[in-house]
């Protein structure tokens, strides 16, 4: 007799590696995204920095997970 | 039939005519009757049929289940059709008379003469379980006894069903409490009842009991299902729902049949102590496993009793799971115990297939506890040669086809490279060449069987994914990339060779390991375009596995970042694929919000080049954030309302960033009053989350700093430019407040023209 559709496989670990696989590249994808995000509005900044003479804070990169 | 017409209000008579004068027909046609009934309810949802129907559907089927029925096919009927009206039983539930009277006759079902009869009866147990828990507590008492006695006396259909109920008021608990988050504050909608508390005592005993019956071969049969097996689940589920509270139930159980000479004895006292290991607090648990850990070692190597030895590598596992990492604050592995452990599982991984599969779990869980371990630090370093070497070893066994062996020991691999350090990558970089080899003799024309093939596949998606975990651990180390970096045009060979085989697994591996590659290499990603391109757009047109498609769009975001404005010449088959995909109604929805935040990587790459596309993909993004303002009802509907929002608002963000500086920005100027009504809407019905509110004063600041005086105006007008800008000032949350920094600043410039 087969278990319930929803029970875990017996004796299995709850998440596989393949699904692991894929929300680490999710969440590298997502970091690398926000970098270039970041790196952009860095640029845009430091220009602004430049052109009102004011000194504004490094953008930081955020590490990735 | 009913299931089409139904819907659409075609064929209002149906029920009527089913029902009328059912209690006169001949038992062969009550039968076919209910059986009817129950199809329409399994096929057509509860709104479709009105409560003046659903009374007399209920009263019929009800009616069909009494003890006073005679004729037993009917009965069976008549309850298998319940099992199927339930979920539109919601009034009837609701009404105390009308419930009791339902309750009353599905428990005289469980006692029926009639096996299946009981069967189907205790699936509707089930079934009310999860629809109604809160309506349960005057039954329980009554239900517990009913279950017991099935447990212990009745056949194993109708006892696995009885242990079922528990497992599922286990899960609804565990829901509630999980929702009740840890202040108990209670501000879930439904109560929790405690059943499972009140019935531990009783209940606890009832499932060790079933853990003695297991049968001879179930380690070795993958579609194997009894009640030790059951009775072992809904163990480990209780463990979940009561924490600490089951430990003093099992822990006499365990100390009386460890050690006996009957494995059956053995095994099921192992298997209650991996059971418990997840739900009690870890410092109730630590001194019991620092106690357990050398008896289990010892059982693996020496139990005379294989399915004793899978359980107790499970077990092992479970311990390194749950209670090993760098969170916890008493180590359970220590520089004293670590060689031993690992001795032991690499020689278990040569034991048969099914315990070894169990080792490689357990080692799998190993590794990944010292995943943020310093890198000094990690304990696994003298022995992480003959770790690699061991598992190479076990996925080249001749019988690692059997019980998933093959499969858990590439995913040890995998695991055990991603935690592996500067120090020990050496090691990892010579794995690089066996695993294209492996892949390489994959594909190698021979003709195959489809079940044969079936594996090859398989192989071929296991082995791209440990070339993806091993691009991805190099890549990260700028001393290792090089050596990754040489390897690259052949892994990309096979790569493209793995897009010819049909399995989607496979391309979705083959895929991921692109993206990985196209990170790691950069701009010189740009030689394998020309060929890869193909595949990228048959990625992008796979419908059907959605995953794939999924997969797809991710990786042309890599591609964006990594060949920046050399992926000029391909955005145009691209962009006709994403544009044909946000069309169809035949992707799965989840796919829809990635492929906007690729629309802008895309613009970010290709800055003002992405003119041509924006009188397509403006309006979708427009008609997609007005249905995004309205979040649907339920849980599921919002989570996925706001992962729509962001993607919509990833996607200004791209176009705004990649126009900024060129004189075609105010090519968007006609696009932004819409843009800035999306966001004033989104602040104002105050339901998006914190990635939606960074995402969406990000945008402000985009708009305003790439369009600059020329938007001042709208931008002043918005709401979002003053109240909700100030309430992200002022949020909390670094990463919304960085984000509204930046809108400050570029709106302040915007407006000082």
């Amino acid at each position: 007799m087969a278990p319930p559709e929803h029970r875990r496989q017996f004796k299995r670990p709850a998440i596989s590696d393949q699904q692991r696989r894929r929300e680490l590249s999710l969440q590298r994808q997502a970091q690398n995204r926000l970098d270039a995000q970041h790196r952009a509005r860095c640029l845009a900044s430091s220009a602004l920095s430049f052109e009102t003479a004011e000194c504004e804070p490094e953008c930081p990169e955020v590490e990735l997970e | 039939l009913a299931g089409i017409e139904l819907p659409h209000k075609q064929w209002p008579e149906l029920i009527d005519t089913l029902l009328s004068n059912i209690p006169q027909l001949p038992a062969h046609t009550k039968q076919a009757t209910l059986e009817t009934l129950g199809y329409i309810c399994e096929e057509v949802s509860p709104e479709v049929v009105d409560q003046g129907h659903v009374n007399k559907i209920l009263t019929a089927v009800v009616q069909g289940m009494n003890a006073s029925e005679g004729n037993n096919e009917v009965r069976l009927a008549a309850t298998l059709a319940l099992y199927n009206a339930l979920g539109f039983a919601q009034a009837n539930f609701s009404n105390d008379m009308e419930r009791d009277y339902i309750m009353r006759v599905v428990c005289e079902a469980t006692l029926s003469p009639e096996v299946k009869i009981r069967q189907a009866a205790f699936e509707c147990l089930v079934a009310i379980s999860s629809t109604y828990y809160e309506k349960l507590a005057p039954y329980i008492h009554d239900i517990f006894n009913i279950t017991s006695k099935a447990v212990k006396e009745d056949e194993e259909p109708v006892a696995l069903q009885a242990v079922e109920f528990w497992s599922s008021i286990c899960d609804e608990e565990i829901d509630i409490l999980e929702e009740y988050g840890g202040d108990f504050s209670g501000d879930s909608e439904i109560p929790c009842f405690y059943f499972i508390k009140q019935a531990l005592p009783v209940l606890v005993p009832m499932l060790l009991e079933t853990l003695l019956k297991q049968e001879e071969d179930q380690d070795q049969d993958e579609g194997a299902w009894n009640i030790a097996m059951a009775g072992g689940t809904c163990l480990g589920l209780v463990a979940r729902t009561v924490g600490d509270d089951i430990i003093p139930l099992v822990m006499p159980f365990i100390e009386e049949n460890i050690a006996k000479p009957d494995w059956r004895q053995r095994e099921a006292a192992t298997y209650a102590f991996g059971s418990i290991l997840e739900g009690p607090a870890p410092e109730k648990l630590v001194p019991l496993v620092n106690v357990a850990l050398n008896f289990m070692l010892n059982a693996l190597m020496k139990d005379s009793s294989n399915h004793v030895k899978d359980t107790t590598a499970w077990t092992l596992g479970r311990m390194f799971e749950f209670l090993h990492g760098n969170t916890l604050d008493t180590p359970i592995i220590t520089p004293a115990n670590c060689q031993q452990i690992v001795t032991v599982l690499l020689q278990s991984m040569k034991d048969v297939p099914n315990v070894a599969e169990k080792s490689c779990g357990a080692l799998y869980f190993l590794a990944q506890g010292y995943e943020d371990a310093a890198p000094s630090l990690s304990p696994l370093t003298p022995y992480f040669q003959d770790i690699l070497e061991g598992l190479f070893a076990v996925t080249r066994r001749e019988d690692a086809g059997e019980s998933r062996l093959r499969t858990a020991a590439y995913e040890t691999l995998n695991e055990v490279v991603r935690c592996s350090t500067e120090e020990t990558a050496p090691m990892v970089q010579q794995l690089i060449p066996h695993i294209m080899l492996e892949l390489h003799q994959t594909l190698e024309g021979q003709t195959l069987s489809s079940d044969e093939r079936d594996k090859q596949n398989e192989l071929q998606g296991l082995l791209c994914g440990c070339l993806q975990v091993l691009i991805q651990k190099l890549g990260s180390l700028e001393t290792f990339k090089y050596v990754l970096l040489q390897h690259a045009d052949q892994m990309m060979g096979l790569f493209l060779r793995v897009f010819s085989s049909r399995s989607a697994t496979a391309h979705e591996e083959a895929m991921l390991a692109i993206g990985a590659l196209a990170y790691a290499t950069s701009s010189g990603f740009d030689k394998y375009m020309s060929e890869f391109c193909r595949y990228l757009e048959m990625g992008l047109r796979n419908f059907e596995d959605y995953q794939v498609c999924a997969i797809t769009v991710g990786v042309v975001g890599d591609l964006c970042r990594a060949l920046e404005d050399k992926i000029l010449p391909y955005c145009d088959g691209i962009m006709t694929q994403l544009l044909k995909d946000l069309s169809s109604n035949d992707l799965h929805r989840s796919v829809k919000p990635p492929i906007f935040s690729c629309f802008g990587d895309i613009a970010l790459a290709i800055g003002e080049h992405f003119e041509k596309y924006l009188i397509y993909a403006m309006p979708m993004l427009q008609s997609a954030a007005e249905l995004s303002i309205h979040t649907g009802l339920g849980e599921d509907m919002t989570e996925y309302t706001n992962t729509l929002r962001n993607g919509i608002l990833e996607a200004y963000s791209g176009i705004f960033q990649g126009f900024k500086g060129s004189p075609k920005s105010q090519l968007l100027l006609p696009y932004t009053p819409h843009i800035l009504q999306f966001l004033d809407s989104l602040y104002m019905e105050k339901d998006m989350d914190d990635v939606v509110s960074k995402t969406a004063i990000g945008v402000l600041g985009d708009l305003a700093d790439t369009l600059q005086s020329s938007a001042g105006p709208l931008i002043q007008q918005s709401v979002s430019s003053r109240e909700f800008l100030s309430e992200c000032l002022s949020s909390h949350d670094d990463m919304i407040k960085e984000s509204a920094e930046w809108a400050k600043m570029a709106i302040s410039r915007a407006l000082s023209y």
